[in-house]
C-alpha cells in the first residue's frame, strides 16, 4: 500500500513535470498559422542582420578611435569605447552609467584642481607673510594653490607628468612653481624609475596627498608636512631620481623607494618676520620601505631615512639680502648634517582613514657638537559617513628654538584640529576646521578654517 | 488524488525551485578574465587587488597591464568594490588621487557591455576584467583566483 502510493506519487510528479514543459512549449509555438511563422522567421532575419550590423559598425569606431590617438595602444588610449546610440542599438541589460572623459584631448590628460578659503586667528599679527594673510587682520580670504595636471603617454613603458601651481603670496601676488615635473619609466613592477622633479617620499602625506586641497580630508596639511615654500620643516622637493617597487616578499607586500637628488629649499619663517632661511641643500639621500599587507587591506606601514646638508641662512625675503647675524649665531658657512628618520603606519579602508606619522629631524654641526633634534608628529582619523567626513588630527612639533637651529621660528608647536568635510559631488569639497595651537613662549593660536576646494 | 499527494508534488516542486535557484547563485559567480595571449593562469585574491587597484601595473612578463571594467551598477562593479573595499563615490575619488600621485593615467577603462568587454581583451594584449560567469563567452580566458575557478564552493568573488 505504502509502496503503491510513492509510486502513485512519483507518478503525478513526472506527469507534471512532463506536463509543464509541454503545455508551455505549445503556447509558445502557438496556432500553426504558416503565415505568422513566416513572419517571425523574417523578423528573426532582420534583428540577426541587424546585430551583425551593429557589431561591424562597433569595430570601425575602434579602430577609428585608436586611429586617432597614436598612443592609445600603450596607454591613455581612450578611456571609454562610446556606446552605440539609442537608436543603433538597445541598452545594455544592467544599468551602465558611463560618462565621457573630458580630460583625455590628444592624449593628454588634463586636470586641475584649486581651492578658496577663509581662515580666522585670535591675533591681528600674520604667522606667515603669505596665503593672504596681512597684519592688522584677524580674518582673510585667500586662494592658496591653484593648479595644472598633464600628464601624456610617450611609450608602453614611459610617460611624462607636470603639476603647474599658481600660488599665492603676499598682497594677492602669485608665483608659478612647477611643482613637479616627471619623466617616468615603468621597467616593471620592481622597478619604476622618475627623473626630473619629484615630492620626497618621506613619509606618507607627502606621496599620498600632494599639491591638491581636494585630495586632503583636512583644510591643511600638518605642519611638519607643509610644503616647505609655506613654512613647512620638510624637504618636501627635490630634482634628481627617484626609484620605487616591490621587494618579492609574498603576502607581505614589501615595497622600496630611493631617491638621490638635490633639494635646495627656501623656507619663509613661520613667525612673519619676512625672513627666508636659506638651506642651501646639497643633494640628499632618501632610502624607505614599506608594508601594504594582503591580510589587512588598506593597512601600510613604513620608514624612510633622509640625509643631506644644509645651511642656516636667514634672507630678507624681499631683497634677497643676508640677515644681519644675531650675536652668538655661527656663520653663514656653517653647514650641518641633517637627517630625517620617519615611520608611519595608516589605514585607510572601509570608509576610515586613520594616519599617524613620526618624525626626528636632527641637524648637526659637521666639524662641531652643536646638534638639534625636532622631534613631531601627527595622528588623524576620519570616518565617511555618507557624503560627509568628519576629522580629528592632533599634531605636535618640538623645533629647537635656539638661534643657531634652522628652526628656531618655530619652536615647540602642539594641538588639536577637528572639524568636517562635505562633498557634494566627486569634484567639490567644502571643510570646515578649527585649531587650536599651543605655542612656546606665546599665547595659544585659535582659528577657523573654511576651505572650498575642487577639482576638475 | 490525496492531500498526501498533493503535498508531495509541492515538496517536489520546492526541491526543483530550491536547485534551480542554487544553480543561480553559482552563476553569479564573477569570473576574472585575461586575453587570450595571457600566460596567467592563477593570481591570489591579495595580488587580484593590487591589480585593480592599481598598485601592481604590470604582468610578469612586463607587459602593462590594462584594466576594463563596468560601470556603475553592474553585478562585476559591485564585486569590484567590494574586493577594494570601497563604495562607488571612494572608488572615483581614490582614482583620481592616483591621477594626481601619479601612479595612474586616468581611471579604468568603463565598457557598457560585456561584447565590448570581450572587444577590449582582444585590443589590449595586457587586459584583465571582470565577467559574470554566466556571460562569458568563447575567446575569453578565466583564470583562477587562489587556485579556484568561478562556481565551486569558496570561490572568492560573488
Amino acid at each position: 500500500m505504502l509502496k503503491g502510493g510513492i509510486r502513485t506519487r512519483i507518478h503525478c510528479a513526472l506527469l507534471v513535470l512532463a506536463v509543464v514543459p509541454a503545455s508551455s512549449q505549445a503556447q509558445t509555438a502557438g496556432p500553426s498559422d504558416q503565415e505568422t511563422v513566416a513572419q517571425l522567421v523574417e523578423q528573426i532575419k532582420q534583428l540577426q542582420q541587424q546585430d551583425h550590423d551593429l557589431l561591424e559598425r562597433i569595430k570601425i569606431l575602434e579602430l577609428k578611435q585608436l586611429a586617432a590617438s597614436p598612443a592609445a595602444e600603450i596607454g591613455p588610449s581612450p578611456q571609454l569605447i562610446p556606446p552605440l546610440s539609442a537608436e543603433q542599438t538597445t541598452p545594455p541589460p544592467t544599468p551602465a552609467d558611463v560618462p565621457h572623459d573630458w580630460h583625455d584631448v590628444h592624449g593628454i590628460q588634463w586636470r586641475g584642481f584649486g581651492e578658496v578659503d577663509y581662515q580666522v586667528l585670535n591675533q591681528r599679527k600674520p604667522e606667515l607673510a603669505a596665503g593672504g594673510f596681512v597684519g592688522g587682520s584677524a580674518g582673510n580670504f585667500y586662494t592658496d594653490d591653484f593648479g595644472l595636471f598633464i600628464t601624456s603617454r610617450l611609450t608602453d613603458k614611459a610617460s611624462v607628468l607636470a603639476e603647474i601651481i599658481f600660488e599665492e603670496g603676499d598682497a594677492q601676488s602669485y608665483s608659478v612653481d612647477l611643482r613637479r615635473m616627471l619623466l617616468n619609466y615603468d621597467y616593471n613592477n620592481h622597478m619604476k624609475v622618475s627623473f626630473g622633479r619629484y615630492q620626497t617620499n618621506i613619509g606618507y602625506y607627502n606621496w599620498a596627498f600632494r599639491s591638491a586641497a581636494w585630495l586632503q580630508t583636512t583644510a591643511d596639511r600638518p605642519l611638519v608636512m607643509q610644503y616647505a615654500s609655506q613654512g613647512g620643516l620638510l624637504p618636501t622637493q627635490a630634482i634628481g631620481v627617484s626609484v620605487t617597487g616591490a621587494i618579492p616578499s609574498g603576502k607581505l607586500g614589501l615595497n622600496y623607494v630611493a631617491e638621490y637628488g638635490s633639494s635646495d629649499t627656501n623656507r619663509p619663517d613661520l613667525n612673519g618676520d619676512g625672513q627666508v632661511t636659506d638651506d642651501n641643500n646639497g643633494n640628499h639621500v632618501n632610502v624607505g620601505f614599506f608594508l601594504r599587507p594582503d591580510a589587512v587591506p588598506g593597512l601600510q606601514i613604513g620608514t624612510s631615512y633622509y640625509h643631506d646638508q644644509i645651511s642656516n641662512n636667514d634672507v630678507n625675503a624681499l631683497t634677497g639680502a643676508l640677515a644681519p647675524p644675531l650675536p652668538g649665531v655661527l656663520a653663514p658657512s656653517a653647514r650641518y648634517g641633517q637627517t630625517i628618520v620617519n615611520a608611519y603606519a595608516v589605514y585607510v579602508a572601509h570608509g576610515f582613514e586613520f594616519l599617524n606619522e613620526g618624525f626626528l629631524i636632527r641637524q648637526a654641526l659637521i666639524g662641531g657638537s652643536l646638534h638639534f633634534d625636532n622631534p613631531a608628529f601627527y595622528s588623524q582619523f576620519s570616518k565617511q559617513l555618507g557624503r560627509v567626513r568628519p576629522f580629528f588630527r592632533y599634531q605636535y612639533v618640538n623645533a629647537n628654538s635656539n638661534p643657531n637651529s634652522i628652526f628656531d621660528d618655530v619652536g615647540l608647536r602642539y594641538g588639536p584640529s577637528f572639524g568636517v568635510r562635505y562633498d557634494p559631488n566627486n569634484y567639490i569639497a567644502l571643510k570646515a576646521q578649527l585649531d587650536h595651537t599651543a605655542r612656546e613662549g606665546q599665547p595659544d593660536l585659535n582659528g577657523l578654517q573654511l576651505q572650498f576646494a575642487f577639482t576638475f | 488524488m490525496g492531500v498526501k499527494s498533493i503535498t508531495t508534488l509541492l515538496l517536489l516542486g520546492l526541491t526543483v525551485v530550491s536547485l534551480v535557484s542554487r544553480g543561480t547563485a553559482q552563476a553569479e559567480d564573477i569570473a576574472v578574465v585575461v586575453s587570450s595571449g595571457n600566460s596567467a593562469t592563477n593570481l591570489s585574491l591579495g595580488d587580484l587587488r593590487k591589480i585593480f587597484s592599481g598598485a601592481k601595473r604590470s604582468w610578469p612578463g612586463g607587459q602593462r597591464i590594462k584594466l576594463v571594467t563596468r560601470g556603475s551598477g553592474c553585478p562585476e562593479r559591485v564585486v569590484l568594490l567590494k574586493l577594494l573595499a570601497m563604495s562607488e563615490d571612494d572608488y572615483k575619488r581614490y582614482w583620481t588621487a592616483q591621477v594626481f600621485r601619479g601612479e595612474a593615467d586616468a581611471e579604468p577603462l568603463i565598457v557598457p557591455s560585456v561584447g565590448m568587454q570581450k572587444e577590449a581583451l582582444n585590443l589590449f594584449p595586457g587586459a584583465i576584467t571582470l565577467v559574470n560567469v554566466r556571460d562569458v563567452k568563447p575567446g575569453m580566458r578565466v583564470i583562477k583566483i587562489d587556485g579556484q575557478v568561478p562556481g565551486v564552493a569558496g570561490y572568492a568573488l560573488r
